[in-house]
C-alpha cells in the first residue's frame, strides 16, 4: 500500500491507500494542505518507491528543498524522485529535468508526458500533481477529461495518483464532482475561522475501499516536522453551580476535577473522544475572583459551551458577562440549558427571549448528571467550530 | 471618521474614511506612483497602531524592510507582514522569517493564500491588533502569469476574507496593461477605486465610491512616506 505520510490518516484509510487508488486533497483556500503531498511524496520515497511530481507553480529545485525545510532529506533517494518540469517554460527559463512540459497552458502536452512518465514506470509508482493548478492554466473541462482518462489508466495497472486541489470558487457543480465522482477517495482539509483562519482539520471524506469516514482530525504544520495532530481545547463556562463540573464529566472519557468542598477551585479537566472527533475540554470556576484564569483559557480555546442552569434566570447576567470575556477572542460558542429535570427549569425559547441570544446560536437542553443532551450538545459545537463558509 | 482611514486629510475628510471590510483597487498608469502610495498607506497604518500585510510581485521582502527601516522602528516593522512572491521565483532558496514569508512563485496562488492566512491569524488573533490592511502590489503581474477568470476565483476568496475579517484591502492595478474586459471584471470585486493619473508633469489623484461622490481630481507629491497634496486643481 502507498502512504500518506499521515499514520493517523493512513489508520483511517485502512491502513493506507492500495495499488490503482486515487486519492484528492481538497484544500480550502488559506490553509496548509499542499505540505500534505509533500509528505506523502517524502515517505513513499523512502519506502523505496518511485514518485513523480508534477511542478506548474514552483521551481524544481526550490520544491526539493521544500524537502529540507522539513527536516528531511531526499539526495541519497534522488533516484526515487522525478519532477515534470511545467514551471521553467512558463517562466521563460530552460528546465534541467528529465520530463519537461513545454507548453503548460496544452493539456495535451501535460497528458503526453505525464503519460510518458507513468509508461516509464513500474506499478510501484506514485505521481503526485496539482489539480487546480492546471485546471486554471488549460481549463476546467479539459483538465478533467485528462484525468479521468489518467485515472482509469493506473486503475488498470495498479500505480496510484494523489492530486492537489484548491476549492477555489469554481462553479459548484465542478466541485461537487470533484469532490464525489471523480477519485477513489476524498480528504477535505479545511480551516476553522471566525474573522480569521485560526485552526486547520483534515476530515475523510470518502474512501470506496474503506468504511472510515467522516473521521476529523485538527492539525498544525511545524518545521521541521511537518503535519502534527492537534487535539483542540473547548471551555465550559457559566455562572456558579450550573453545573458545568457534572457537565465536563458527563463528556469526558476521563477527567480530572480540582475542586474543594463541591465547588471547583482551579479548573475541570475532561478528554472527549466521540464519532472520531476528540477534544481536551476545559470547566472554569464561576466565581468572579477566578476571572484571570477564564481569559487565560479562552486564548487557548477553539469553542466554549455556555453552561446555564435553566431554573436561576437571576444569573444570566453573570452568564452574560464570562460570555463576553471569553469572546473577546472571538470563538464559536453555544448555550447549555442544564437541569432540564427540575422544577420550574426555563425551556430553551424561554431562555432565549430572555438573555436575548441570536437566532444562530443553538441552545441545547441537558440534564448534565445524567448525560442527557451533551453528546448533541458536543457534536453541534464541534461543527460550528469546524465550518468553513 | 470611519473605522480606516489613508492618512492623506485632504482625502480623508471628503470621504470620511474607510468602513472596514472595503476593498479598494488602486488604478493608473505605470510610473504614477502608486508604488509609493501603497508604502505611505502601510506607514501610515503602521503608525496608528495597525498592522498590515502587503503582497509583493515586484520588490524583494528584504528590498522593502531595508526600505522601512529608515521610517519606522524594529517594534513597528513587527506589525508588517510581507509575502515575497519574488525571491523564489528567481531560484534561491529561503526559510519563512518572522516579518516575510515567501510562496514559490506569482503562479503560486495557493501559496500566496496561505501565507496572507497566516498574517491575519498572526495580527488579528495572535497578537489581538485589532485593525490591519491588505496590500497587493500588484494585481497586474500576478495577471501576467494567470488568466483573469483564475485571478478573479483567487480575489473573489480574499475580497471575501478582507470583510471577514474587517480588515481593508487595497489592489494596485496597472491601468492600460489590460483590456477593459478584465478591468471590469476586476472592478465587481472592489466597490471602491482609488485612481491616479499623470499630466506628464505633475501626479493627480481621486476616490470614487467612498462617501457620496468621488473627490475632485487632487495635485499630489510623494515626500519619503508622507503623500503631500498641493493646493489647487
Amino acid at each position: 500500500m502507498v502512504t500518506t505520510g499521515i499514520p493517523k490518516l493512513d489508520d483511517y484509510l485502512g491502513g493506507g491507500i492500495p495499488p490503482g487508488k486515487t486519492v484528492l486533497y481538497y484544500n480550502h483556500p488559506g490553509v496548509e494542505g499542499d505540505i500534505f503531498i509533500i509528505h506523502a511524496l517524502y515517505h513513499n520515497i523512502l519506502a523505496g518507491r518511485k514518485s513523480i511530481y508534477l511542478t506548474l507553480s514552483s521551481d524544481p529545485q526550490i520544491f526539493r528543498e521544500e524537502f529540507m525545510s522539513l527536516g528531511w532529506k531526499i539526495e541519497e533517494h534522488a533516484e526515487k524522485f522525478i519532477l515534470i518540469d511545467a514551471y521553467s517554460s512558463l517562466i521563460g527559463a530552460t528546465s534541467g529535468e528529465e520530463y519537461v512540459v513545454d507548453n503548460p497552458e496544452d493539456i495535451g502536452n501535460i497528458d503526453r508526458i505525464v503519460r510518458r512518465a507513468l509508461d516509464d514506470s513500474d506499478e510501484n509508482l506514485l505521481l503526485c500533481c496539482p489539480l487546480s493548478a492546471i485546471m486554471d492554466l488549460c481549463g476546467v473541462e479539459e483538465t478533467l477529461k485528462v484525468v479521468v482518462g489518467w485515472n482509469n489508466m493506473v486503475g488498470d495497472r495498479g500505480q496510484n495518483i494523489i492530486y492537489h486541489f484548491t476549492a477555489w470558487p469554481y462553479p459548484s457543480e465542478v466541485l461537487e464532482r470533484i469532490k464525489e465522482e471523480l477519485f477513489n477517495a476524498v480528504i477535505e482539509i479545511g480551516g476553522i475561522r471566525e474573522r480569521v483562519i485560526f485552526g486547520q482539520y483534515f476530515a475523510v471524506v470518502k474512501a470506496d475501499w474503506t468504511r472510515a469516514t467522516g473521521k476529523t482530525v485538527l492539525f498544525k504544520v511545524v518545521r521541521p516536522g511537518g503535519v502534527r495532530l492537534y487535539i483542540p481545547k473547548i471551555l465550559v463556562t457559566g455562572p456558579f453551580n450550573a453545573g458545568k463540573s457534572s457537565f465536563v464529566r458527563a463528556l469526558s472519557t476521563k477527567s480530572v476535577s480540582v475542586d474543594r468542598n463541591n465547588t471547583t477551585v482551579a479548573l475541570d479537566y475532561g478528554h472527549v473522544d466521540h464519532k472520531g472527533m476528540s477534544a481536551d475540554i476545559f470547566g472554569t470556576p464561576g466565581q468572579e475572583r477566578f476571572d484571570p484564569i477564564l481569559r487565560m483559557l479562552s486564548s487557548e480555546a477553539m469553542g466554549i459551551f455556555l453552561v446555564l442552569d435553566s431554573t436561576r434566570p437571576r444569573d444570566f447576567e453573570r452568564a452574560k458577562k464570562m460570555l463576553e470575556m471569553a469572546r473577546s477572542y472571538g470563538l464559536p460558542y453555544i448555550i447549555i440549558a442544564n437541569k432540564q429535570d427540575l422544577d420550574g427549569a426555563l425551556s430553551p425559547d424561554e431562555i432565549r427571549r430572555r438573555f436575548n441570544v441570536p437566532d444562530d446560536v443553538p441552545i441545547v437542553p441537558t440534564i448534565a448528571t445524567e448525560k442527557k443532551g451533551v453528546f448533541e450538545a458536543f457534536e453541534l459545537l464541534v461543527e460550528r467550530i469546524m465550518e468553513d463558509k | 471618521m470611519l473605522d480606516y482611514s489613508l492618512g492623506i486629510p485632504e482625502v480623508d475628510e471628503i470621504t470620511g474614511g474607510v468602513p472596514k471590510g472595503t476593498n479598494i483597487m488602486l488604478l493608473g498608469p505605470p510610473l504614477t506612483g502608486k508604488h509609493l502610495l501603497i508604502r505611505h498607506i502601510i506607514y501610515h497604518t503602521i503608525k496608528e497602531g495597525d498592522s498590515a500585510v502587503l503582497v509583493s510581485t515586484r520588490d524583494t521582502g528584504d528590498e522593502i524592510i531595508e526600505w522601512f527601516s529608515e521610517y519606522l522602528e524594529e517594534e513597528e516593522r513587527s506589525r508588517i507582514g510581507i509575502v515575497d512572491c519574488v525571491t523564489k521565483s528567481l531560484g534561491k532558496n529561503i526559510h519563512d522569517k518572522d516579518v516575510v514569508k515567501y510562496a514559490s512563485s506569482p503562479v503560486d496562488l495557493t501559496g500566496i493564500g496561505i501565507k496572507i492566512s497566516q498574517f491575519f491569524e498572526e495580527f488579528i488573533r495572535r497578537r489581538q491588533i485589532p485593525k490591519t490592511i491588505l496590500c497587493i502590489d500588484s494585481v497586474s503581474t500576478l495577471l501576467m502569469y494567470t488568466n483573469i477568470q483564475t485571478l478573479f476565483r483567487f480575489l473573489h476568496v480574499f475580497t471575501g476574507r478582507v470583510k471577514l475579517a474587517g480588515a481593508i484591502g487595497i489592489y494596485v492595478v496597472d491601468e492600460g496593461m489590460h483590456d477593459d474586459k478584465s478591468i471590469n471584471t476586476l472592478k465587481q470585486l472592489f466597490p471602491a477605486v482609488f485612481e491616479v493619473k499623470t499630466d506628464g508633469e505633475e501626479n493627480h489623484l481621486r476616490i470614487l465610491g467612498l462617501g457620496s461622490k468621488p473627490t475632485p481630481w487632487k495635485r499630489y507629491e510623494i515626500d519619503g512616506v508622507e503623500v503631500v497634496i498641493k493646493s489647487g486643481e
